[in-house]
């Protein structure tokens, strides 16, 4: 082999190498900033970091993110009840009718939504659920979440249904069950684990998202959302709060920011584990 | 329990563009096991699965003819009725991966709300001494299948159906990916399921070897065509067509 | 329950879920149609923004539009080469007895993809815009001016360029997914020919890139498309000012940035709400173009062995 066809195979390996480390380069940095700021934060407010609501803007207090934490709860309860029903039973409509035109474009047009700008979602629930009802609220911010979780949840379901082999739902058949009792007793009882991952993957997604609250939950940032009551009102949550205290000057908040920043990364890497745990498929 | 006859009569069956079964007609008398035998392809499978009318779940597939469940007529009736009357055991053994081995067997006659309590528990073991697993399982019914080897899965899938008391028994191919020893026990099951229940049992073979051992008449189909179809000692001994002469000695 | 019930059940779920997209696009169209009639082309082609209350002020789409393209385009060129060399990396250099080197790897990457948005906003905003304003665009300013691109005296870390990096980090792992599932695909046999010819590391890889081509085509479509429609991260690097993305170094604004800062008032502003909304129509359309032209060429990826 002539050598410089083993020096540029080298440089090669080696700038491979070196760009795929820069890819990840940045998780550590960001995961490791997150880690030290927002810990001192979480340390130095303890328990009332979870439970206070913020303090007054530039003062040298620092108060909580107890109003955003318990509505980031609400939204992905709300949003889920929403939600996960309308994911799953499109899912097996799209399942179980695959030849028909209607689910067809329901394949289509959910996955679709996918590719929609999540702002989008937020400027649509904005248009047709805020300016009509007079009021930014919490319920609004779940239904544009509810439209985010949808594509993810439907396209993972999916796939689990579809990977249930066709004898088991021959043999569900064969002893006389309806299709009713075909889906909810046997195709998704085998692929309990997949439509638990895709109902997961929803709430991840739903919890992180920051544009479709924009302009649909408003800010509350002293008032607790306590009861169902509240799902009408407006209300905060965590994403928000970070994106809205990151642009102000003021110190005590932008703390609060990358307290909450560790919060959400928390949670959401904990749903992600969780995933990893339960992705080991049921033994056929 | 009445004694049910199944009549298949100039039965054609297309799907998508092929014309898979091409004027079938047969007859399986009650209390005795009936042979489907021919080479892979020839529509054998596609035969059982008009009888329970899983054809219905194949898309594109379009049915003409008669086929009588005794007095039912089957293409006509509720689908879910036909599949209540009938079982039917897959050549891949299919236990439901999520319910246990006692839930397998218990799922037919909860949905139709047959049995339960002490009486479930009855059939369900009944059902498992007719496939010939219960010495095997009955310490772990709680258990689920997917520690059981594959001839005990089929077995359990044979098991299931049986515990409907289904009046006719399809099978299709159910010995074909399983040990010997679990063959003789399906082999077995399945005859003394014919006898004592006066069952009509109909089984898809591809060997024509299984047919011989076990059943009361043979049906011979090649290409869609029925072929010969008679009792099993004539069809095996003195085969009238010459195409099941060389089936028999493994030509085709 | 009977088969007609069950099929009440779930279809209308099912036309619910597919209403919704049909929905967002008339939305977004009828409130899009006062400002397309009032400014006609010039809502595309105008650099002008000044709201005026009580009245239709003047605006245009364009500098939001040149933005958002700027920094799409920028993210991707500097996302592909961080993509396929982390694909080369995975699927030939570490698989070589380091199994648990590559799931570690594939998990990072995974991450990568479920970290908030907002997460990778902070950031950006509070580490990566005042690094790259102090080092890099100092640096580039000094010694590329030459260059119209560099041309401006950086003054801040919020720029159109930081904008373009931060979407590059998280669109990374998106193309890295795409090109990856299809290079996986390549048949053994194709791989065992390059092989056979005693070709290097280089050579191998560099033809089977060229069989995955469209697949690379598509991860990069479908990460334009994601870098156009992220809103939180690049409001929070971008500067947000009605300048010209001629330079990089300099502020400027994009479509979903725009959107995010002044749609919640816009009601207060004749027609601007208008114009947001006819903003992200275009957004909707990218989205849903290069999805759609990702996804036709990944149908041509097909390997016949």
């Amino acid at each position: 082999m002539p050598d410089w066809r083993r020096v540029k195979d080298r440089l090669f390996t080696a700038a491979t190498v070196a760009l795929a480390l820069l890819a990840v380069a940045p998780l550590f940095h960001i995961l490791a900033t997150v880690v030290v700021r927002g810990g001192s934060v979480i340390l130095r407010g303890g328990v009332s970091f979870f439970t206070d609501p913020p303090a007054y803007p530039g003062s040298g207090e620092l108060g909580g993110v107890g109003p955003a934490l318990l509505g980031t709860l609400w939204l992905g309860l709300v949003t889920s009840l929403i939600g996960v029903p309308l994911a799953l039973l499109t899912a097996i409509y799209i399942v179980e009718y695959r030849e028909g035109r209607l689910a067809r474009v329901a394949r289509v047009f959910t996955s679709s939504l996918l590719e929609v700008p999540t702002v989008l979602i937020g400027m649509l629930v904005f248009l047709v659920v805020v300016v009509p009802m007079g009021r930014y609220s919490l319920a609004a911010g779940s239904i544009a979440l509810a439209i985010v979780m949808l594509p993810y949840t439907v396209s993972y379901v999916e796939r689990a249904l579809e990977g249930v082999p066709r004898t088991y739902r021959e043999a569900g058949y064969s002893i006389g069950m309806t299709r009713a009792q075909v889906v909810f007793q046997v195709v998704m009882g085998i692929a309990s684990r997949g439509v638990a991952a895709g109902i997961l993957i929803g709430v991840a997604k739903v919890l992180s998202e920051t544009a479709p609250l924009l302009f649909t939950i408003g800010s509350a940032r002293g008032s607790y959302p306590t009861g169902p009551q509240s799902l009408l009102e407006p209300g905060d949550a965590l994403p928000l709060l970070i994106f809205q205290f990151a642009q102000t000057p003021y110190s005590n908040w932008q703390d609060l920011a990358w307290g909450a920043a560790l919060l959400l990364t928390l949670i959401i890497l904990a749903i992600f584990t969780l995933l990893r745990l339960l992705f080991r498929e049921v033994k056929l | 329990m009445e004694p049910v006859e199944v009549k298949v009569s100039d039965l054609n069956v297309w799907i998508g563009g092929s014309h898979i079964l091409k004027g079938v007609s047969m007859k399986a008398p009650p209390g005795a096991v009936t042979a489907v035998m021919g080479p892979s392809g020839s529509g054998k499978s596609t035969l059982i699965r008009v009888i329970n009318r899983l054809i219905d779940l194949i898309p594109g597939a379009r049915v003409e003819g008669k086929v009588l469940l005794g007095s039912l007529d089957a293409l006509r009736a509720d689908p879910y009725e036909v599949r209540r009357r009938t079982g039917m055991v897959f050549q891949e053994p299919n236990p439901f991966p999520h319910m246990t081995i006692y839930d397998n067997v218990a799922i037919g006659p909860r949905i139709h709300g047959l049995a339960r309590g002490e009486e479930l528990d009855r059939l369900v073991e009944w059902a498992l001494k007719m496939a010939h697993l219960w010495d095997e399982v009955k310490d772990r019914l709680r258990d689920y299948p997917h520690q059981l080897s594959g001839g005990q899965k089929q077995r359990l899938s044979l098991a299931r159906a049986l515990a409907l008391k289904p009046r006719v028994l399809l099978l299709d191919e159910p010995t074909a990916n399983i040990d010997p020893v679990s063959t003789v026990k399906i082999e077995r099951s399945i005859m003394e399921y014919a006898k004592t229940t006066m069952a009509t049992v109909i089984i898809v073979t591809h060997t024509p070897q299984q047919a011989a051992r076990i059943s009361d008449h043979i049906l011979f189909i090649y290409q869609g065509r029925v072929v010969e179809y008679g009792p099993t000692r004539e069809v095996v001994l003195h085969p009238r067509h010459d195409l099941t002469r060389k089936f028999l000695g493994g030509e085709v | 329950m009977s088969e007609a019930r069950f099929k009440l059940l779930v279809a209308p779920p099912a036309i619910v879920s597919s209403a919704i997209l049909v929905l967002l696009f008339i939305v977004l169209l009828y409130y899009s149609l006062p400002a397309i009639r009032e400014y006609g082309l010039g809502l595309l082609a105008s650099p002008t923004w000044k709201p005026v209350e009580g009245a239709p002020g003047e605006y245009g789409l364009l500098i939001p539009l040149a933005g958002t393209l700027v920094s799409a385009v920028i993210a991707v060129l500097l996302a592909m080469p961080l993509a396929l060399a982390s694909v080369v990396f995975t699927e030939e250099i570490l698989p070589r007895g380091l199994h648990r080197w590559r799931e570690a790897f594939v998990s990072m990457i995974d991450v990568m993809t479920g970290l908030p948005t907002i997460v990778y906003g902070l950031w950006g905003a509070a580490v990566l815009a005042p690094l790259l304003g102090d080092t890099l665009y100092k640096w580039l300013h000094s010694s590329l001016s030459f260059i119209p691109l560099f041309s401006c005296q950086p003054t801040t870390g919020n720029t159109i360029l930081t904008a373009g990096v931060l979407l590059a980090i998280m669109i990374t792992p998106f193309i890295y997914a795409v090109v990856r599932e299809s290079y996986r695909q390549i048949p053994r046999t194709y791989k065992e020919a390059a092989l056979s010819l005693g070709t290097t590391r280089y050579e191998y890889v560099r033809i089977m890139m060229g069989m995955a081509k469209p697949a690379i085509l598509a991860g990069a479509l479908i990460g334009f498309g994601r870098a156009a429609g992220e809103t939180v991260a690049v409001a929070l690097v971008v500067g947000n000012t009605f300048n010209m993305p001629s330079c990089l170094l300099a502020p400027s604004y994009t479509v979903s940035s725009l959107i995010a800062n002044q749609f919640a008032n816009a009601q207060l502003y004749p027609l601007m709400l208008n114009v947001l909304v006819s903003g992200g129509l275009i957004l909707l359309l990218i989205g849903i173009a290069s999805n759609i032209l990702g996804i036709m060429y990944l149908r041509r990826v097909r390997y016949v062995a």
